[in-house]
């Protein structure tokens, strides 16, 4: 079972394919956590019993999700030189049909997104469906598909998450055999380095300099490479989606940056709030160690290296990398301050330098190895290079993932993707980068999302949350909940975060209640100010955006609830 | 890194200088800002700084304007360590602003405290804006600021680990475990002694050292096995009888400090009054 040379690899990939396209017609329903809570675990089901009533001849497997939110449960039908055919709003009732026209080589049109001819999952295989179905829509003539570029989540609702196989069909560990094989470390580092992929937690540190430091720090290959699945803004759910629908995807990227790096312990830490990543992450250590992707002697090159998985407690500070070591190591969650870091000895996982990435960083690898940094970097903006996968939530009228170039307007996100208000209503502002992130009014929506132009208009990309707030949307509540939220989470360490974030929430709720007067405002706008200016870490740091942006975006509409 | 190997190159023994307030002040290797300004007489307020502990950076009352000229951030003092050439100044008018904002929301997190009280009018902050706490039957009497200071000594020096903080955010607070009497606490009143707030509070109950501000824990007493006195936690006296090298003389062992002074010094003169001879 051990791949040890490129030709046995090849062959799993052509028994991969099989599955993707097999001679009979193939039903996949979208079952990421999204899918399963509208309803998509009794559609699969459904389709069960309706094959098995009807004695027909086609394969039912488990997707990952495209993205679409909205328009969930989604099945997609693969029926031979054919195209690829995406079911949208399907219903445990359709379940009969749908079969019966797959049965006479048809789909239901009337409940079809769109159609797929061939699809580019990026790391090397561009996979061919076939042709038909004219009167179905293409994917890419598909409004909120049409802005999108999938390099992230390039398999994402295509494979089957649980079978390696199907990682292995749309070129799946091909990069890694590329790096391990044909590759030095420094090469990749270089390359990685060149192609100017930035941290996707937040920060936007750039991830081959990272990789750098830690190759280049003391401790030989005893060291940590971890995976940050800390993800915790409220609307953000990219990284919940990267790990449950294409979990290989992540594992490959750590075992190239491992390599790069020269360590041999990977850890990923992911919150205990996505038990169905944990599963399939489980199930796709288990699978990738069976054919000796992890382990030792990976492919035969005797490099060595393993992943674990921790399982974080529940505390939003733990995205952070001091306080995420301390839950690891068994400690109480608090951050601590920086120096040391994670890649200083003193400051890394037991003691050992560590390299910490965010869960879409690690994504991006295998497809910056397969194509080279040139191709990379020429997606995106300049210094802001790649794609980034958004949630776009809240008040509009498509919800979903969408991932697009760096540099996109939040116009082509929210209107373009995202068709504007829901039902009809006006858009007013949106939320960008969770409780730390801040409110950009609409005249602001020309502003390209990249991590310096966010900063500028006074909030940050973080993680990739986008929420929309429409014309009846309160700004005084946002902030407020918001606030809630960082005071809820706030480590209690240091006083501006513990204790200044609950005299604004106290401020917020004053105004609320109709309470407050000018005076309140002005000592809402001092306390937020310092809590930024002297926190210890980025929370408290970024806590106060939420209410300094819409102090400074929409103060009429907390002039409206004070008194003079 | 550079900075690293620039200093090892240089002469082992070359002080650092580094300027505060525009005043140079000789530092030692790896010594914080903080530790330099308190030796030189340098005001910088503080609260949960502890030279016997690493440094903790919670209470940011030390906050400091730092770097080389023309490129300084505000940081804190006692996390900052000294290089040669930098220069801190300690009150720079946005410094001030945000330290009395610390203050106010101290004055409110600790009502009862004098000294922050004090403190904050060192630095013209006489009163707060903010909502005061108001809890009644608190353990730490309302002037625990959260610094850190009583946990880390018991968990860091002391190695019992007898409390720590509880819940986050805002509703943290410093108590033994699930609020019931420790087994583990020593009742060395290490804790009492570092609050700067002084929160912490134990007292002396007949056989019994009351720890009153941790759930009511009680530690028996070793009594003077000569006048009687109770004069240190049992278990305590018998772990640092225990630790030492070379050990004390059985009959020296169950004293307390005085009647041991006592008996020395009657050891002492009796060796003189029967041996002079062999002393002169």
């Amino acid at each position: 079972m051990r791949i040890e040379s490129e030709a046995g690899l090849r062959t799993l990939q052509a028994a991969g394919i099989q599955k993707l396209k097999p001679k009979q017609p193939r039903i996949a329903v979208g079952l990421a956590t999204c899918g399963a809570a509208v309803g998509g675990r009794k559609v699969y089901e459904s389709l069960r019993e309706a094959i098995d009533r009807a004695g027909a001849d086609i394969d039912l497997v488990t997707v990952g999700c495209i993205g679409y939110c909205r328009e969930e449960p989604l099945v997609n039908i693969t029926i031979p030189q054919k195209p690829l055919v995406i079911l949208h709003r399907v219903s445990e009732a359709d379940a009969d049909e749908i079969v019966h026209s797959v049965m006479d080589d048809q789909v239901p049109e009337d409940k079809a997104l769109c159609r797929v001819p061939s699809w580019d999952h990026v790391t090397g295989v561009v996979m061919q469906y076939g042709k038909g179905f004219a009167n179905i829509p293409l994917y890419e003539d598909v409004p909120f598909f049409a802005p999108q570029r999938k390099v992230i989540l390039r398999n994402a609702g295509f494979i089957n998450p649980e079978e390696i196989s199907e990682y292995f069909a749309i070129g799946g560990y091909a990069a890694a055999w590329k790096a391990l094989h044909g590759m030095q470390p420094e090469a990749i580092i270089a390359e990685v380095e060149k192609s100017g992929l930035r941290g996707r937690g937040g920060a936007g540190f750039p991830t081959g300099l990272k990789w750098r430091i830690t190759r280049d720090a003391p401790g030989g290959t005893d060291k940590y490479l971890i995976c940050n699945g800390d993800e915790g803004d409220p609307g953000a759910y990219m990284n919940r989606n990267e790990m449950e629908s294409d979990p290989h995807m992540l594992i490959e990227g750590m075992i190239i940056g491992a390599y790069a790096m020269g360590l041999k312990n990977g850890l990923i830490y992911i919150r205990s709030e996505y038990p169905l990543a944990i599963e399939r992450l489980g199930t796709a250590i288990r699978q990738a160690r069976e054919y000796g992707l992890l382990g030792d002697n990976i492919m035969g090159t005797g490099f060595s290296f393993d992943i674990r998985i921790t399982r974080g407690a529940g505390a939003f500070v733990c995205g952070e990398s001091t306080a995420l070591v301390a839950s690891i190591e068994g400690r109480t969650g608090r951050p601590h301050p920086r120096p040391p870091r994670l890649t200083d000895p003193e400051g890394g996982l037991f003691k050992k330098p560590s390299d910490l990435n965010n869960v879409e960083t690690w994504c991006n690898v295998p497809a910056i190895v397969a194509n080279g940094s040139g191709w990379y970097a020429a997606l995106g903006a300049a210094n802001n290079t790649g794609t980034k996968v958004f949630s776009l939530v809240g008040k509009v009228d498509r919800v979903g993932l969408v991932e697009v170039p760096l540099g996109t307007t939040i116009t082509t996100i929210v209107f373009d993707a995202g068709n504007g208000g829901a039902n009809g209503k006006k858009v007013k502002a949106v939320q960008t980068g969770g409780p730390s992130g801040g409110c950009i009014p609409l005249r602001l929506f020309d502003t390209p999302v990249d991590f310096e132009s966010l900063n500028r208009a006074g909030t940050i990309m973080g993680s990739g949350g986008i929420v929309v707030m429409d014309e009846d949307t309160d700004m005084v509540d946002i902030a407020r909940y918001f606030t809630g939220f960082a005071t809820g989470e706030s480590c209690g360490k240091c006083v501006p975060c513990r204790e200044g974030l609950k005299h604004t929430l106290l401020l917020i709720n004053r105004i609320q209640a109709g309470k407050a007067t000018g005076k309140d405002l002005a000592i809402l706008q001092e306390v937020c100010e310092t809590i930024a200016a002297t926190s210890l870490c980025g929370l408290g740091q970024t806590a106060p955006n939420p209410v300094l942006t819409t102090l400074s975006y929409f103060r009429e509409e907390y002039e409206a609830k004070v008194r003079p | 890194m550079t900075h690293g190997s620039s200093e090892q190159n240089d002469v082992p023994e070359k002080p650092v200088i580094i300027t505060i307030n525009g005043r140079p002040c000789r530092a030692g290797k790896g010594e914080t800002v903080l530790a330099v300004a308190i030796r030189e007489g340098i005001p910088v307020p503080h609260l949960c700084h502890e030279e016997s502990l690493a440094p903790y950076g919670a209470c940011r009352l030390c906050l400091v304007e730092a770097g080389k000229p023309g490129k300084t951030e505000m940081t804190t003092a006692c996390t900052l360590k000294a290089a040669d050439g930098l220069e801190v100044i300690t009150d720079t008018p946005q410094i001030v602003k945000h330290r009395s904002i610390l203050f106010e929301l101290y004055l409110a997190e600790a009502p009862k405290s004098e000294v922050i009280k004090e403190m904050a009018a060192r630095y013209g902050v006489t009163k707060t804006r903010f909502l005061k706490k108001m809890e009644t039957d608190d353990p730490l009497s309302e002037k625990c600021v959260l610094c850190g200071l009583c946990v880390r000594v018991c968990n860091e020096i002391m190695g019992a680990g007898a409390i720590n903080f509880i819940n986050r955010g805002p509703y943290t607070v410093v108590n033994t475990p699930f609020l019931e009497p420790s087994a583990d606490c020593y009742g060395c009143g290490a804790c009492v002694k570092v609050c700067p707030t002084h929160a912490v509070v134990m007292e002396e109950a007949g056989s019994e050292r009351v720890m009153r501000s941790w759930s009511g824990t009680r530690v028996p007493l070793a009594a003077c096995s000569c006048c009687g006195m109770y004069y240190a936690p049992r278990e305590l006296a018998a772990r640092t009888l225990a630790a030492l090298d070379p050990h004390l003389d059985q009959d020296l062992a169950g004293l307390c400090p005085a009647c041991r002074g006592k008996r020395i010094a009657e050891r002492e003169i009796l060796a003189r009054q029967g041996g002079a001879g062999n002393h002169a």
